[in-house]
């Protein structure tokens, strides 16, 4: 009988049906564990608007057509939230630090441009933020640029012939929107499984599963199959936060489910892992926050790893979460971030479950209880 | 399952935590159809047998089988003939009492068109059925011991273990759960339990095991316990006790004297006809309120054998 494949399969619905009903019966717990992926998706989003587009003042001294068309140069460099605003305004808002710059456009402004004589604008800048700050210095000089291409062609003999590798340029937001997915996804697949696994033996009952004749082997699966269960629920509130709200819609919705359904499974395994090998509920929780946010930093979050330095490189390509960063930007948005295909991408992917399940039954294998 | 073999054989099993010896060279056998007891202080290893016997543990040497069954070989089979009561009850608390048979019934494969059957049964048994669909952690610790028995009972193992398993009970639940256990044996289970209660003991097993510091101090039946402890013990009470004490211990085939309150606990030796001296001399010296003449109990027999109280 017990090697009967049926009677292994229905020890593994019976593990994940009964982790489905004591999640279900913990509310508390659960409603976190569903609501921490989401709170981390917008965290990370605020993150993200809060490193967008520096606030910048315009004063319009001067409303001629230069000055109106300096006004839309700067409005396309990619830089600036502009506002215009009285000087008096201006100066009250840079003050108060609720701006980043004033640009002041002279009353003489278009006068001078067209006598080709020089003429300064004014930029005032609240420095205390480098990265700011330098938007600020670089884009100034890049919408004069803009403005000299735009408005006396003639004059500006040095041009840039873009080619582009995709057929469409991608926002800051849609694409750390998807690495946001990812750490979503770990947290709440870590949280789920390791708390689940590790709460076994807090309260003793991992004796009811060890001291059935169930392979060990069922009773991982079983196990993580509950876990999976549970971070679905999660899963799709961060999608729906994703594609409804935010606005990323991915290009390839099979290819989506089906990365999003095995990094699940990754970070099922993981985190059964951890509450196995750890057995306290406390300690999987912090782990699980503190593993998850350096990871996700040097995984590729905000750029291809390969613009990065060759040893985080190296780091960020131990850990599975780089290559799910990898196949769900081709989902969402059909990029290649590394030389692999999608398969071979995959192909490690799948690696990297088949051998934290391997390692979760070899952990409760050799686990025994201690007295 | 073999038959003709002992329910469980331990042949010299020693368990080792580091330095520690948990268990030192332990070796019984218990028979099929008794009820066995095993018992000890707190720390004496009787938990840790266990674990190698239920396959929990790996013994660090020695051999245990159950039913004929070697656990490394055999583990699954074991497994399926045993049933376990552990201390903490192990049940899942924010679960039905039903869903944890229902768990319980999936993990050892009892065959669906039974399973209704047997937890309904099994419910029955232990008088839970009013209860089944309450969560565990609104019962009482008597009926969590009791659906913890149900839960053990549900596969019919032929080996019932149970680990303390009147450890924080009430009265009335503590005598239903004995009622349960006796009714194991006319059923033709082999019962090993191990206790803190003498008491417990002395009333519900057929064979006692006193071990100590990991290792065997004796074995033997209840009675013959008693027997070998020596002769009997004589409670007086009297207006002065203690100034009979260093008299009393002078007198031969006189074990022990222990004052506690108005009360002297006088222990014989085995053979020895002293009862009576005894009584005259205490009599000489001062007014006896009350007399009493007794066969030994298990807490005496254990502090004999150890040297220490059994609940230290």
């Amino acid at each position: 009988m017990f090697n009967d494949l049926g009677y292994q399969l229905r020890v593994v619905w019976a593990c994940a049906k009964k982790d489905f009903h004591a999640a279900l019966t913990d509310r508390l717990f659960t409603i976190l564990s569903l609501f921490v992926p989401v709170n981390v998706l917008i965290l990370m989003s605020l993150f993200v608007l809060a490193g967008a587009n520096a606030p910048t003042a315009v004063v319009m001294e001067d409303q001629g057509p230069y000055a109106q068309a300096f006004y839309l140069a700067m409005s396309q460099a990619h830089s600036f939230r502009l506002q215009k605003n009285s000087a008096a305004e201006a100066e009250r808002l840079i003050t108060a630090g609720q701006i980043v710059a004033v640009v002041t456009i002279p009353a003489d402004f278009d006068a001078k441009v067209q006598q080709d004589q020089p003429v300064q604008v004014g930029v005032k800048i609240n420095n205390l933020n480098t990265d700011f700050t330098n938007d600020i210095r670089r884009a100034i000089p890049l919408s004069i640029t803009s403005f000299y291409a735009k408005v006396f062609p003639n004059l500006v003999s040095v041009s840039v012939q873009e080619k582009d590798l995709y057929t469409h340029d991608t926002g800051y937001v849609p694409y750390l929107g998807v690495s946001i997915l990812v750490i979503a996804l770990m947290m709440g697949g870590l949280l789920q499984s390791g708390t689940a696994a590790a709460k076994e033996w807090e309260n003793q009952t991992i004796k009811e599963l060890l001291l059935s004749p169930a392979s060990r082997w069922a009773i991982t699966e079983g196990k993580m199959l509950g876990s999976f269960i549970v971070s679905l629920g999660s899963t799709v509130i961060v999608l729906l936060v994703l594609i409804v709200f935010v606005g990323v819609v991915p290009i390839n919705w099979g290819e989506m489910f089906g990365f999003t359904l095995l990094s699940l499974v990754i970070f099922n395994t993981a985190g059964t892992l951890l509450g196995t090998v750890i057995k306290i509920r406390q300690p999987v929780i912090a782990l699980s926050m503190g593993i998850s946010l350096p990871l996700f930093f040097i995984s590729g979050a905000f750029a291809p790893i390969s613009f990065t330095t060759p040893l985080l490189q190296v780091i960020a390509r131990i850990f599975p979460i780089y290559y799910q960063i990898v196949v769900l930007q081709h989902a969402f948005h059909g990029f290649a971030l590394n030389t692999l295909s999608l398969g071979g991408n995959t192909l490690i992917l799948i690696g990297y479950a088949l051998v934290l399940i391997i390692l979760v039954t070899v952990a409760l294998q050799r686990t025994t209880v201690s007295h | 399952m073999k038959t003709n073999v002992a329910s469980i054989e331990m042949v010299h099993l020693v368990k080792r935590f580091g330095n520690f010896t948990a268990v030192d060279d332990l070796s019984l056998t218990v028979e099929p159809g008794e009820i066995f007891g095993l018992l000890g202080p707190n720390g004496s290893g009787k938990t840790t047998t266990v674990n190698m016997i239920s396959g929990l543990s790996a013994p660090t040497s020695g051999e245990v089988r159950v039913m004929g069954y070697g656990l490394g070989t055999h583990t699954r089979q074991v497994r399926q003939l045993l049933g376990s009561v552990p201390q903490e009850t192990a049940l899942y608390e924010e679960l039905s009492a039903w869903t944890n048979l229902d768990f319980h019934a999936d993990l050892f494969g009892i065959p669906g068109r039974e399973k209704k059957a047997r937890i309904e049964a099994m419910l029955d048994l232990v008088g839970l059925t009013d209860r089944k669909d309450s969560r565990v952690s609104d019962y009482s610790g008597g009926m969590k011991r009791r659906l913890a028995l149900a839960r053990a009972l549900l596969h019919n193992p032929q080996l019932i273990y149970l680990d303390e398993p009147t450890l924080g009970v009430d009265i009335q639940s503590r005598r239903a759960i004995w009622d349960y256990i006796l009714a194991l044996r006319q059923q033709g289970k082999t019962v090993l339990i191990t206790t803190n209660y003498l008491e417990e003991a002395q009333e519900l097993c057929s064979r006692i095991a006193i071990i100590d510091r990991g290792r065997l101090v004796t074995l033997d039946t209840p009675e013959k316990l008693k027997q070998r402890f020596g002769g009997s013990v004589v409670e007086i009470e009297s207006v002065r006790p203690f100034e009979m004490m260093t008299e009393l211990r002078a007198l031969p085939g006189v074990e022990d004297v222990q004052q506690e309150g108005r009360s002297l606990k006088i222990t014989t030796q085995s053979g020895s006809n002293v009862v009576p001296q005894i009584i005259n001399m205490v009599a000489q010296c001062c007014e006896i309120h009350e007399i009493a003449v007794r066969v030994p109990n298990l807490d005496e027999v254990f502090l004999h054998l150890t040297g220490t109280a059994l609940r230290d």
